[in-house]
């Protein structure tokens, strides 16, 4: 055991020149390591020791395997295309909550992550006082968001765009300000030094800084959100989810191969359009 | 005209950074501040458009008594006055143009600002400081594809659409190579003497302050030890600025003799 921790770490730490000169690697700590060693413990316990101490044993496990198989055969067997046109309308619903969630929520997060950025937020408590909140409207799982609003304002595609604006926004502000947080300043103040305004010199050389890494952040959610949008409908918002909700529940696995296939274009689709955006914004 | 009187700068932690500055620099001057990096140059710079707030003594630019300046006052005084830092401190990941029209930011609403809604004459004043510093053909490039120098003369370019009386350009050419920092210098030169304006610079590099600028202003540990024309500088006194012999960081074309 020794031998081979000694094999890992100190593998090829000092080398030696042709000249005589050596030079010695300082001994890092090494996260891939560290994270490697972590999970065969972790599956270790998880797994093989706690098995035995588990409701589901091994044999149970096995038996049910194939299910997984009738499900999927079922689902190419039975295809239902006549169910296509139905599900075209739901699908246009998923974009357009996908949409307007993803342009809300982005909005709102632009301004919010300036607060929370250090370099344009100077007074410290403000700064991170917002970090704080917005990791804790990170930390509720979007899916509570969802059922939250599904009992206030009952079901519906507002749900949904309502759920995925704050999904947006609590992913793109820390992207957003972690980014700002980068920026170089030495613009700012050259234009702080013609005579403009601190809100003058921000718009004119923050801003343009942050355009491009703004709308791809932006393309970013929208493509995580088209994905999500169909969990979604699960809780009651509206979309495409609902329908898989329901003929998940009612075992029509003709149906729900037809939905999956048209979410699935509906992914590829919004995917490239936004690689192709991205790429020309560089 | 820019007035000097007993001026000091003590930071917040206690550095001396400036004491007893008197000097009067009048319109159309060429001058450059020299010494180690540390001595002050810097922050005698950024006195005089109140980048940095003096402590003690007072400042006269142009009639405006500086100290007293604030808000609405201090940003229209500082209209007047371009600026030139060592790393150009441009708009990453934007046009050239838009670069040189950020100079006209101060005169412009807020959502004008937001939405890069400059007026026709806004656009021509800022093609014309381009054409100035000869860099027109490259007004719709984006910053980060040109050289250092090329960048450099954008710089000196926004400074000119703000039609300054007065240039502060703190160590413009420290991050160039010897012949770019040559070119940037003539560029300043021709500006001090093609449009009267006052160029106060900051450089570390004996040889190209002495063959730039008429007036040399020498600081020595926060205190001006000399000023003077730019003739009169012999080797004996850049050992007192410098605190040491010249060595071959000190110069920019280091198999150019020394004027002396």
């Amino acid at each position: 055991m020794k031998n081979w921790l000694n094999k890992l770490t100190y593998r090829h730490r000092s080398l030696t020149l042709k000249d005589g000169t050596t030079t010695t690697r300082p001994l890092q700590f090494d996260w891939f390591y560290a994270l490697l060693i972590l999970f065969v413990v972790v599956f270790f316990y998880q797994y093989i020791i706690g098995a035995y101490f588990d409701v589901i044993s091994y044999p149970f496990f096995f038996s049910r395997v194939p299910n997984f198989f009738t499900i999927l055969i079922a689902m190419v067997s039975d295809i239902n295309w006549a169910y296509f046109p139905q599900i075209l309308d739901p699908l246009f619903d998923t974009i357009k909550m996908a949409f307007l969630g993803t342009f809300m929520g982005s909005l709102f997060a632009l301004p919010v992550s300036f607060l929370a950025s250090q370099n344009i937020m100077k007074n410290r408590f403000v700064s991170i006082t917002v970090k704080f909140l917005l990791s804790f409207v990170r930390t509720l799982p979007s899916i509570l968001y969802a059922l939250i609003f599904a009992f206030v304002f009952g079901y519906g595609t507002f749900v949904g765009t309502l759920s995925l604006t704050v999904f947006t926004f609590a992913i793109s502000s820390k992207i957003l300000y972690e980014y700002i947080e980068t920026l170089d300043m030495g613009a700012f103040t050259a234009i702080e030094s013609t005579g403009a305004t601190k809100l003058q010199a921000f718009t004119a050389s923050i801003l343009p800084q942050l355009y491009g890494n703004f709308i791809s952040t932006s393309l970013y959610s929208f493509e995580i959100n088209i994905r999500y949008s169909a969990i979604l409908g699960f809780v009651g918002a509206g979309g495409i989810g609902i329908l898989l909700n329901d003929a998940m529940s009612l075992r029509r696995y003709g149906n729900v191969s037809v939905l999956l296939l048209g979410l699935l274009a509906l992914v590829l689709v919004t995917e490239n359009i936004s690689r192709a955006i991205r790429k020309r914004l560089n | 005209m820019i007035q000097f009187k007993n001026v000091g700068k003590t930071y917040p932690n206690g550095t001396k950074a400036l004491q007893n500055v008197d000097l009067t620099i009048e319109q159309g001057e060429f001058v450059a501040v020299i010494g180690l990096s540390g001595a002050g140059k810097s922050t005698l710079i950024r006195l005089v458009n109140k980048m940095i707030p003096l402590t003690e003594g007072s400042l006269i630019v142009n009639g405006d008594l500086v100290e007293s300046l604030q808000g609405k006052a201090l940003r229209r005084f500082r209209r007047r006055i371009g600026m030139v830092f060592q790393s150009f401190n441009l708009i990453q990941r934007t046009s050239v143009l838009n670069n040189v029209l950020a100079a006209r930011v101060p005169d412009m609403g807020f959502f004008r600002t937001l939405l890069g809604l400059y007026s026709k004459q806004d656009k021509l004043l800022a093609l014309e400081s381009l054409h100035k510093v000869g860099i027109l053909e490259k007004a719709y490039t984006r910053v980060d594809q040109l050289s250092g120098g090329q960048q450099q003369r954008v710089a000196l370019a926004r400074t000119l659409a703000q039609k300054p009386k007065i240039i502060l350009a703190d160590e413009p050419v420290a991050s160039l190579d010897p012949i770019t920092a040559n070119q940037i210098m003539k560029d300043f030169k021709r500006v001090n003497e093609g449009e009267n304006i006052t160029i106060v610079v900051n450089m570390h590099h004996v040889d190209l302050a002495l063959k730039y600028a008429k007036r040399v202003i020498g600081i020595h540990k926060g205190r001006v030890i000399f000023d003077g024309p730019s003739s009169k500088v012999t080797e004996a006194l850049l050992k007192e600025i410098y605190g040491r012999d010249i060595n071959d960081e000190d110069i920019m074309f280091k198999d150019e003799k020394l004027a002396k």
